[in-house]
């Protein structure tokens, strides 16, 4: 047999056990909307702390990550130090979102900003805002899946059949079993790309320079710049300060903002469950530092990939590791790849329906589910559209949607916090907000950067929506009594609540 | 420690956190050497920080988990 052969079958291998957890998942499930986008609030800590942790862990950090760290250095710090202060509000916010969904049936993010902001404008722009983040994201996980397998076969499976096979898998389970495969395939994924980025992550170095010490000695006394933050562009000229601080503050800000990522507060079983992944979720950012360690393995390798981006299998393909390994190695990444994007289709959907529908035409709770589950089959109809042609332009979407995504936090502690917030107050702020960091990015694109200090557009976007949404909102009626009390003192009623 | 210290003690050093992470803040740990395990000093740096951010939130946990407990 030859040796991509090896390489295929391990991947039809792991296929095959991703799509039987996916679909074996799902029995249990209620056939609701709440089952089907929140697994009935039963999740557990293990599944929770893969779903959250595996969703961030994309295909961007087993293929942007080394690529960031080869070709841009002390540059891929920055997405180190986020996780830990993007995770931390989660604390308070994650268990107040959760108490309010068992409540009033929540189930997206947008259902909870508009409950105490009722406004279709707020649902629809929120929901048009998440599909525009989304699309240019799920789009880059199907190439990622695609260019892996293409690589790891000497091409003898072209980057359409590669995509079309890994995002068929997960279109299957998604419909079949919605948020309860993405939990359970997340957590047999998360545990597998581990195991394969820390032998990787040590192996290389060691293999190549002796070890991690060495390696980082030898890179300093011959690529000094790389070693110090910030680190360089992706042209090669130095970074700016500015960029690097403020790309971590936008991060922070937006992590858990992310509707994929937020929406799964409603699907936890306990308070307690949602406070213990947070505490355990940096680990997955400490398990990012393996993956740095393989993109700075190329740094002073002879020979260069055609793009940062395919450093990684351009390693893994010129290291004469057995035909197993590199198996397993592809199996690691498209692990990566697609327990993102089955979070992101499946969060699309919802969103969509209950969000950008919703507050429209009144439908049955069956309906919904069809409805979530045909938006599925179309979302990754058009993703994988833009994956097989060239999209370049989408890579350009993706890099500001944090900036948007970020614009979703005021709205969010205003509604657990902020008495005194007004509907118009929110949608103000929003709208300037989003408009402000839209407007940077587009002149930043098409003409001359006008960010002051390189400052990231989303922080630029903040900066206006803060005072826009407060101003506005002394200006207006304050909301009646029982609403603000309803989701403002929630915490302190919930406890006694909780008393059995 | 009561729940106010520890929820004080969370904020305090996630603050820290964020000014010792960014201009200008960094610049005193941006070096690299000495190595440690492996790691250049800086990217060592970042991930004590992890790590102690890490206990801080268990810490945070344990604190309200004992109130929950306390009001039941």
């Amino acid at each position: 047999m030859e040796r991509w052969q090896i390489i295929g079958l391990i991947i039809v291998a792991y296929l095959g056990v991703t799509l039987s957890i996916g679909l074996l998942s799902g029995r249990k499930a209620s056939k609701s909307v709440q089952g089907y986008v929140a697994g009935d609030r039963d999740f557990g800590l293990l599944v929770m702390y893969f779903v959250l942790g595996a969703s961030v862990f994309s295909a961007f950090a087993f293929l942007g990550g080394p690529g960031w760290a080869y070709s841009r250095g002390a540059a891929a710090f920055y997405i180190l130090c986020y996780g830990v202060l993007g995770m931390t509000p989660y604390f308070f916010i994650g268990p107040k979102a959760a108490e309010l969904g068992r409540r009033r049936g929540y189930v997206t993010q947008a259902q909870l900003i508009c409950g105490r902001f009722p406004s279709r404008f707020l649902s629809v722009l929120i929901a048009a805002l998440t599909l525009i983040a989304f699309l240019p994201y799920i789009t880059l996980q199907m190439r990622g899946a695609g260019i892996v397998i293409e690589a790891v076969t000497d091409g003898n499976v072209p980057l359409w059949a590669g995509a079309a096979a890994a995002y068929g898998v997960v279109i299957i389970y998604v419909l079949f079993s919605g948020v309860s495969a993405v939990g359970w395939t997340n957590t047999f994924q998360g545990f597998f790309m581990l195991a394969i980025a820390w032998t990787l992550g040590l192996y290389l170095p060691i293999e190549l320079y002796g070890g991690v010490g060495q390696m980082f000695e030898q890179i300093q006394a011959e690529r000094p710049e790389l070693l110090t933050v910030p680190g360089l562009t992706a042209s090669g000229d130095p970074w700016s300060w500015g960029g690097y601080s403020s790309a971590i503050i936008v991060s922070a800000v937006g992590l858990m903002m992310w509707p994929h990522l937020f929406m799964k507060a409603f699907t936890a079983r306990s308070d307690r469950t949602l406070r213990r992944t947070v505490v355990l979720f940096p680990t997955f950012q400490l398990f990012l530092i393996p993956v740095f360690l393989i993109g700075f393995a190329g740094v002073l390798y002879p020979r260069s990939p055609d793009s940062p981006d395919f450093i990684l299998p351009f390693m893994i393909l010129n290291s004469d590791l057995p035909a197993i390994v590199v198996g397993l190695f592809c199996a690691g990444a498209l692990s990566a790849s697609m327990s993102t994007g089955d979070s992101l289709m499946h969060a699309a959907a919802s969103v969509t329906v209950e969000d950008g529908l919703g507050p429209f035409v009144k439908l049955s709770d069956q309906h919904q589910r069809l409805l979530i589950q045909s938006f599925v089959l179309i979302t990754g109809l058009v993703a994988y559209f833009f994956a097989i042609n060239d999209s370049s332009s989408l890579v350009v979407l993706l890099l500001t949607s944090y900036g948007l995504i970020c614009q979703l936090a005021p709205p969010i502690v205003a509604a657990l916090y902020w008495r005194r917030a007004t509907t118009p107050g929110v949608a103000a702020g929003f709208a300037a907000g989003s408009g402000v960091a839209v407007f940077f990015f587009l002149t930043g694109y098409f003409g001359e950067s006008l960010r002051p200090f390189d400052l990231h557009e989303g922080v630029l976007g903040l900066i206006v929506h803060i005072p826009t949404m407060i101003i506005v909102s002394l200006l207006t009626k304050p909301q009646p009594e029982a609403r603000q009390a309803a989701f403002v003192e929630l915490h302190e009623t919930e406890h006694a609540a909780a008393t059995p | 420690m009561g729940i106010r210290a520890v929820r004080w003690l969370t904020a305090v050093y996630m603050t820290a956190f964020l000014l010792a992470v960014t201009w200008p803040g960094f610049l005193l740990f941006n070096r690299v050497t000495p190595i440690i395990f492996g790691l250049p000093f800086n990217l060592f740096c970042i991930a004590l920080f992890i790590v102690i951010g890490m206990a801080v939130l268990f810490l945070l946990y344990r604190s309200e988990q004992r109130r929950a407990e306390e009001e039941r």
